[in-house]
């Protein structure tokens, strides 16, 4: 975005501050929207005052990487709920997510950049992962198949359940697939952190690697790497889909109906940033029962995960979970399902103490397909 | 009043906890600018300050009358007409976000007690379940309730609600004394507004600023009732409606009567931008009937028989318009926020007068705006009458929807308003809804001996003039 551009969505902003709180009417309940406001309280944490540090930034005011600085700048999920109450409420666009990522992309000129995302850039130099993992995820491919299963990160060295989960249910759908030798972290956590040119290696790389397989369908159970492969890659050719999106389209996949009622959880990049939330439900009916909970879809509170989030700040990314878990609990339901490895590793992990259990909507229709 | 930073902003940690007093730049620089910035400009408080409870508060404002250093009260983080913007260098700003709780709902005294963290969204939806709710102002529902309530007692999105909702309250003095107004002086009582002698409470609302920080405000609460009807009224002008609206509100007939632009506040009480409003009569007359069994059947009918003489016509609106309409007024202002979207900034001057001049301050409202090359349908109007109808109260707005990002449209809003407030004077008005930028001098100027009595009142209770008295004195 340009300059201009971004003073003049900052000037747009009247501080009306509906934008920390989901819809009001008709329930007329008080529900927090922004989980970096409710967190840290100071207004710059909120979407209006985040844009007044960007303003003063731009203008040239504000030339010191201070402690709040850095952390109301990073300390944000970027889940994008701030944005879609906006919306509701005004004929003019300020697109939040994106102006918070070009305030950073503003920061990371000038090198004012977290240690913790600085180590991201390092690990993935060395290893091509995020987390710096330098044992390989194995799993079985079949040359020239059609469908391409790209993992992520997550997915292979922290939740890899989710990736077993998806693999076996290919198998026992009989549906032939590929996973790539040398799949390279699709830069997303690079991105969202501002760090743009460190991510072009691994953009360029990952290009190359999925126009050398073949497959025309590439299936993603991380909402992350779907998101930025299909806004930040140019187009490949292919045709980019959620695991849920995917096993929609199967139709009939004859599950076993669990005996689990469950609250779904909306991924941030899955619901606001590609407007899925229909596919994981659709799929989530044919294996249990689901309970809405108060917010949901465009105004589902974040897991807290997102954003470059987690490897900064993990005592915020953790209160976020443990809100949502709160919230599946007043649902009154002990498991809590996603379609993200980011927030079933951040929900589990602030769920623990709480006996509260979290899935991916893959590893439950894999169960189901046992029966 | 130069702060000496590093040990006062530790000093001011002691009191509240090392996170929640901060001198960071870029924590200031959030709180540096509001809505209003073609006419307040940005300044940044020297630091913020979040006390937890009425205690804390003490502390710090002892500590800044001793040092003599401003103190900028600030409640949920919602504000307009740059009232929460530092005046001078080394301000505090008093972040009161954190003291949100619900002290007490009394549903058979009919009242509330709030912090000032607590937004009119967070008291409806505890007071919902007792049928009650409190009087809203046009703001988002995300505007504290008792900051509203103690700047400016008087709101009108339900016009049967009157005005004077606020009983008493606690506020705590830059000596660190505290005050208690009302009934609330004498016992754990706090319901009756002139328990003691003068009525306090009402000396210290509506200063263009603040005369020490309230931390406890109780307030009426209004009945919800089951039984409701809405109208929408078109008219191509504003004198028109004014004898339906006289009978309305002379025969105390409808909880809430607005009459607002077709083209912007129309859309908010809607809830919606998409529907062909350009089609519509001018002006429409939005109007609620609520009441008892028996009681509403009376009113309603006699709402339809001053409908049919008013010379309007009836609107026949989808019924979710009608929904919100009933929500925004009676519910809280979400929705109703679109205007503010519109073009993305608005400018208002709110005032209070009475109904016989509605069509005058529209049509001056109008040429001003012209003159001073403002584009007609930037300009926009509303009007709620409020009960009791004596005086023939009403709260009337003049709105101005702009491009916020324009930067040059603001010298024309500035000299609007150089122009609006002397023709509004002369013309006549009750007073001011806010203190806005600029208005205090030429309304001052015409007060005569009052201007010297509230200077001497403000110097006794705040010698040191450490508190935000706004533009005032």
């Amino acid at each position: 975005m340009e300059r201009e551009e971004i003073l003049s969505a900052i000037y747009h902003c009247v501080k009306c501050k509906l934008c920390s709180i989901s819809s009001f009417h008709p329930n007329e309940e008080w529900l927090p929207l922004c989980p970096s406001g409710q967190f840290y309280g100071y207004q710059a944490f909120y979407a209006p005052g985040r844009l007044e540090i960007f303003r003063e930034i731009l203008e040239g005011e504000l030339s010191e990487p201070s402690d709040g600085l850095l952390k109301a700048a990073y300390a944000c999920t970027l889940c994008g709920a701030c944005y879609e109450k906006c919306k509701q409420i005004t004929s003019v666009e300020i697109r939040l997510p994106e102006l918070f990522e070009e305030l950073r992309r503003e920061l990371v000129k000038k090198g004012w950049i977290l240690d913790a995302h600085k180590n991201i850039v390092e690990k993935i130099k060395e290893t091509r992962n995020a987390y710096g993992e330098k044992v390989e995820y194995r799993a079985k491919s079949v040359y020239g198949a059609d469908v391409l299963y790209f993992i992520g990160c997550t997915a292979r060295y922290r939740v890899p359940e989710i990736a077993d989960a998806m693999l076996q249910i290919f198998d026992k759908l009989g549906i032939k697939y590929q996973v790539m030798d040398e799949e390279w972290c699709c830069g997303s956590v690079l991105l969202r952190t501002g760090q743009i040119e460190a991510a072009k290696e691994l953009m360029e790389h990952n290009i190359e690697a999925i126009k050398r397989s073949g497959a025309n369908i590439v299936v993603f159970t991380c909402p992350g790497c779907l998101n930025t492969i299909e806004k930040n890659y140019p187009d490949m050719g292919v045709e980019l889909v959620h695991s849920t999106q995917f096993l929609t389209r199967l139709g009939n996949m004859e599950v076993k109906k669990l005996d689990m009622k469950v609250a779904y959880h909306d991924p941030c990049h899955l619901g606001r940033d590609l407007g899925i939330y229909d596919a994981p439900r659709a799929v989530l009916k044919g294996v249990v029962d689901i309970t809405e909970m108060k917010r949901e879809r465009e105004q589902a509170w974040c897991c807290g995960s997102g954003g470059g989030v987690k490897s900064a700040f993990d005592d915020f990314a953790l209160w976020s979970a443990g809100e949502r878990i709160k919230e599946a609990r007043e649902a009154g339901v002990e498991v809590l399902v996603s379609a993200c490895p980011f927030c079933k590793r951040n929900l589990r992990e602030a769920g623990e103490k709480e006996g509260m259990k979290v899935y991916d909507v893959v590893e439950l229709v894999n169960k189901g397909l046992e029966g | 009043m130069k702060l000496k930073q590093s040990k006062f902003i530790k000093e001011l940690q002691a009191i509240v906890g090392e996170e929640n007093a901060t001198d960071d730049r870029a924590i200031c620089a959030s709180y540096s600018r509001d809505q209003h910035w073609h006419f307040v400009p940005a300044k940044n408080p020297a630091c913020v300050v979040r006390p937890a409870n009425k205690e804390e508060v003490r502390e710090v404002l002892m500590l800044a009358n001793k040092e003599k250093i401003p103190v900028i009260p600030y409640s949920t983080g919602i504000n307009v007409r740059g009232l929460t913007i530092p005046v001078y260098d080394g301000s505090i700003l008093l972040d009161l976000s954190r003291m949100n709780r619900i002290l007490e709902i009394n549903p058979e005294m009919k009242t509330a007690t709030v912090e000032p963290g607590v937004t009119f969204g967070m008291l409806l939806e505890k007071t919902k379940k007792y049928k009650l709710r409190p009087a809203f102002p046009d703001a988002p529902l995300t505007v504290s309730v008792l900051v509203n309530y103690y700047l400016r007692g008087i709101y009108q999105t339900a016009a049967a609600d009157g005005h004077d909702h606020v009983l008493s309250y606690e506020m705590v003095l830059p000596n660190g004394e505290i005050i208690k107004t009302g009934s609330r002086a004498l016992s754990q009582m706090p319901y009756f507004r002139y328990g003691v002698g003068p009525d306090f409470t009402g000396l210290f609302c509506a200063h263009p600023g603040t005369c020490g920080v309230v931390t406890e405000l109780t307030a009426k609460l209004y009945r919800l009732y089951d039984n409701r009807k809405v109208y929408f009224v078109g008219f191509d002008n504003v004198s028109t409606p004014t004898k339906f609206i006289y009978n309305l509100m002379n025969d105390e007939l409808a909880a809430s009567i607005r009459l607002v632009d077709s083209q912007s506040w129309l859309k908010g009480i809607c809830g919606t931008f998409d529907y062909p409003y350009e089609k519509l009569p001018k002006f429409v007359l939005c109007i609620l009937v609520e009441g008892l069994n028996g009681i509403f059947e009376a009113k309603d009918k006699l709402v339809v028989g001053y409908i049919k003489e008013s010379g309007g016509k009836v609107l026949d609106f989808p019924e979710d318009f009608k929904r919100t309409f009933e929500e925004e007024s009676l519910g809280g202002a979400e929705k109703s926020c679109m205007v503010f979207g519109l073009r993305g900034n608005y400018h208002c001057i709110g005032l209070y007068g009475p109904l016989t001049l509605a069509a005058k301050y529209y049509e001056l409202h109008e040429k001003t705006a012209l003159e001073v090359g403002i584009p007609k349908d930037h300009v926009h109007f509303y009007l709620d009458p409020i009960y009791s109808f004596h005086g023939q109260l009403c709260y009337v707005e003049l709105d101005i929807f702009y491009d916020g990002s324009e930067l040059r449209f603001g010298e024309k809003l500035r000299n609007y308003n150089e122009k609006q407030f002397q023709r509004l004077l002369d013309l006549g008005i009750y007073g001011w809804f806010r203190p806005y930028a600029g208005i205090i001098e030429p309304t001052v100027a015409r007060i005569g001996y009052l201007a010297e009595v509230w200077k001497k009142f403000l110097e006794v209770l705040d010698p040191n003039g450490i508190m935000n008295r706004g533009k005032l004195f």
